[in-house]
């Protein structure tokens, strides 16, 4: 086996078409850039300082345990207030001391109520709220930042337990056929007619979902779409003349399927991935709109829906969250329409 | 191809069958019930605190042996669920859906005060999605890589990324919030009665402007592509270079030939566009407050009311299995190459 496998030239001209197309392109690196970004996101949302010099110790208390106001002098216990911290030292011009903070020096769950004025409160720079406040005072950007990466978290594992049960079944029911085939066609059908979002609404209300209980039964409603791809696509393949060449060089089940179908069903499963995870992100978005998603006070953007949609008079809660929404899906979209179209095998068939 | 097609819809039986099961079963296993909301109701009387209470150890106390057995065989709680859903589905048969335990009416009656809207939106959507689309698709396909076609093609794109719940919240908040331009919401104004007839359609379609952009966004890029993708792929097949070639002029290639070709994937979605009808989207329905048939089932569901849920569930499913036998007979009524049920379909 060779060290570093070459892709082969199908693939290879595949990818070079996709970079070709820049708006797919581009969006797919703006995405891939926004994913790790947020992945990070305690370094740049938080409210957690990232470096404290003081008294000649540096401190870096974004992750890890937290560190008591007595640490830094404060007359406090509880966890440091570091943006506090921060003007407390700068009150003291005469001492090296000093804080650096993220760009948005909140997180997610704090609630932040100035005096004398009631959440939510309007964007503001001087106090570093550039999204505003939500109903309770939290910082909306955290909520968004944070939700964000809930959101992406769970549409792509979504997207690895959907494709794993539907490419295994899929490429069963295609590859045996016949009455393990009819019986799963029949299953699919039932299960592709529950009006999924009911049964999850059901559930949903009853068992106060967290992330994994939530995505279990995401997943147990939607691995429908891609076994009924694969099924069809490993059904094509099956017939054609390079599987009946291997079958007759004596080429074993596992060597059919896993070296010559699934590389020829490739194309099916990447160009579903966009879609999948623009999909998981609306769904999850519209069940915690609804309420029936995760529980607060998860950071959700359906959430930020749902509290925008009853604050109308705040136009910055639904603003904001509908402003990322659209950004992120038309981005996810753009990349998918590119994939569609590198992937597109009219483009590079041989034959027909 | 008869025989296919009888075998279709004897298939419905069965996944009817399945679907109304499961869903039957799911509201009977799942705790939280009519019951235990009676039960919570009862005791939330007597305590007067809003707590969370756990509901089987505590609640049980505010209500008697009898009255839970009493309850129980209100709500047909009283047999195990496969019984139950055999009564159920014997009623189902007679055309009696059971009665809402929220408003204590025929749930027939409470779903087919709901039709109207629905059936309203769900045909408005239908014939704007097929006046707009159409020659939309045409325009873009003759015209491929025009400006023209660039600039739907962005509009166009803007609505199929996005679900329909976030261009309705969007609207909601541009247009009818900060801009004022059309109501928050509901089917008709409170004076409604009042109003000449005239007024009341000016009315209607008033109301009706914001979900009903919310409500194509989606279906008109599908439909959109799909007309200029087909007609593309026949304008650059054989049959057209030979009627152009033989002097035929281009137009008539186009609408005679090429079109007729293209509007067969088109057909394919027609038989689906029957449960459009009926099911709309409850969360498009419940940011604009239309009493719908979405909005109704969501209300239900959240109330727990299940026989309304189940009574929606039967008619929207039934609705949903023959549409998709329909979208197959109208496939094989536009296009005769095509043959079901010969090789394995």
């Amino acid at each position: 086996m060779k060290l570093r496998p070459q892709l082969n030239p199908l693939t290879q001209r595949q990818l070079a078409r996709f970079r070709s197309l820049k708006r797919g392109y581009w969006s797919a690196v703006i995405l891939l850039i926004t994913i790790v970004l947020s992945s990070g996101a305690e370094l740049l949302v938080n409210s957690r300082a990232l470096i404290v010099s003081y008294e000649g110790n540096w401190f870096f208390p974004t992750y890890g345990k937290y560190l008591p106001g007595s640490t830094f002098g404060l007359g406090y216990e509880y966890e440091t207030n570091f943006r506090e911290l921060k003007v407390f030292f700068e009150r003291q011009p005469s001492n090296s001391n000093w804080v650096i903070m993220p760009l948005v020096p909140y997180n997610a769950f704090e609630v932040d109520l100035p005096a004398s004025r009631y959440p939510p409160n309007a964007p503001s720079l001087s106090e570093k709220h550039y999204l505003g406040t939500d109903t309770t005072g939290r910082d909306v950007l955290a909520r968004l930042v944070y939700g964000f990466r809930i959101a992406i978290s769970f549409a792509l594992i979504l997207l690895i337990c959907n494709y794993t049960i539907g490419v295994a079944l899929g490429c069963a029911m295609g590859f045996w056929g016949g009455a393990f085939d009819l019986f799963f066609q029949r299953v699919i059908e039932v299960w592709s007619n529950v009006p999924f979002l009911y049964v999850i609404m059901i559930i949903a209300s009853v068992i106060i979902p967290n992330f994994w209980t939530l995505m279990i039964v995401m997943v147990i409603f939607g691995w429908m779409s891609m076994t009924w791809y694969m099924r069809t696509s490993t059904y094509k393949e099956k017939t054609r003349a390079y599987v009946l060449s291997a079958r007759a060089l004596g080429a074993s089940n596992a060597r059919v399927i896993f070296s010559h179908i699934l590389p020829n069903s490739i194309s099916i499963i990447v160009t579903f991935v966009p879609f999948a995870i623009a999909g998981g992100i609306t769904s999850l978005t519209a069940l915690d709109y609804l309420g029936f998603g995760l529980p607060p006070p998860t950071p959700s953007w359906g959430e930020l829906l749902s509290q925008g949609t009853s604050q109308l008079e705040s136009p910055w809660l639904v603003t904001s969250v509908v402003g990322a929404m659209v950004a992120i899906l038309l981005m996810v979209t753009y990349v998918g329409e590119a994939v569609r179209e590198a992937f597109d095998p009219k483009k590079f068939t041989y034959y027909e | 191809m008869t025989s296919y097609f009888i075998r279709r819809l004897l298939l419905v039986i069965p996944t009817f069958l399945g679907i109304t099961l499961l869903v039957f079963a799911v509201t009977r296993v799942v705790p939280g019930g009519p019951i235990e909301r009676a039960m919570n109701e009862a005791l939330l009387a007597q305590t007067d605190s809003a707590q969370m209470i756990d509901m089987n150890s505590v609640a049980g106390a505010a209500l008697s042996e009898d009255q839970l057995a009493e309850l129980r065989a209100y709500y047909g709680f009283d047999k195990p669920w496969h019984e139950s859903y055999v009564i159920w589905l014997g009623r189902v048969m007679q055309l009696d859906l059971g009665m809402s335990t929220r408003y204590t009416e025929p749930v027939w009656d409470i779903i087919k005060n709901r039709f109207p809207i629905s059936i309203f939106y769900g045909i408005t959507t239908l014939i704007l999605t097929y006046a707009v689309c159409i020659p939309l698709g045409i325009a873009k396909a003759l015209r491929h890589n025009s400006v023209f076609d660039n600039a739907t093609s962005a509009v166009v794109f803007f609505g199929y990324a996005l679900p329909g719940y976030v261009v309705a919240i969007a609207l909601l908040t541009a247009l009818a919030s900060a801009w004022e331009w059309f109501p928050l919401g509901g089917f008709v104004s409170d004076n409604f009665d009042q109003l000449s007839t005239l007024d009341q359609a000016i009315d209607i379609l008033y109301h009706a402007t914001l979900p009903l952009i919310a409500y194509l966004a989606g279906s008109f890029a599908v439909m959109t592509f799909m007309v200029k993708n087909s007609l593309m792929d026949n304008l650059s097949s054989d049959y057209v270079r030979t009627a152009i070639a033989k002097g035929m002029p281009f137009k008539r290639a186009v609408f005679r030939h090429a079109l007729r070709n293209s509007l067969i994937p088109v057909a394919t979605s027609f038989g689906q566009l029957i449960s459009v009808i009926i099911s709309g989207s409850f969360l498009i329905e419940k940011i604009f407050n239309i009493d719908g048939f979405g909005l109704l089932g969501f209300e239900s569901l959240v109330e727990r009311d299940y026989p309304v849920v189940m009574g929606i569930l039967v008619i929207s499913s039934l609705l949903f299995l023959v549409g998709n036998i329909l979208s197959d007979i109208c496939v094989a009524i536009v296009d005769p190459r095509v043959k079901f049920g010969e090789n394995g379909s």
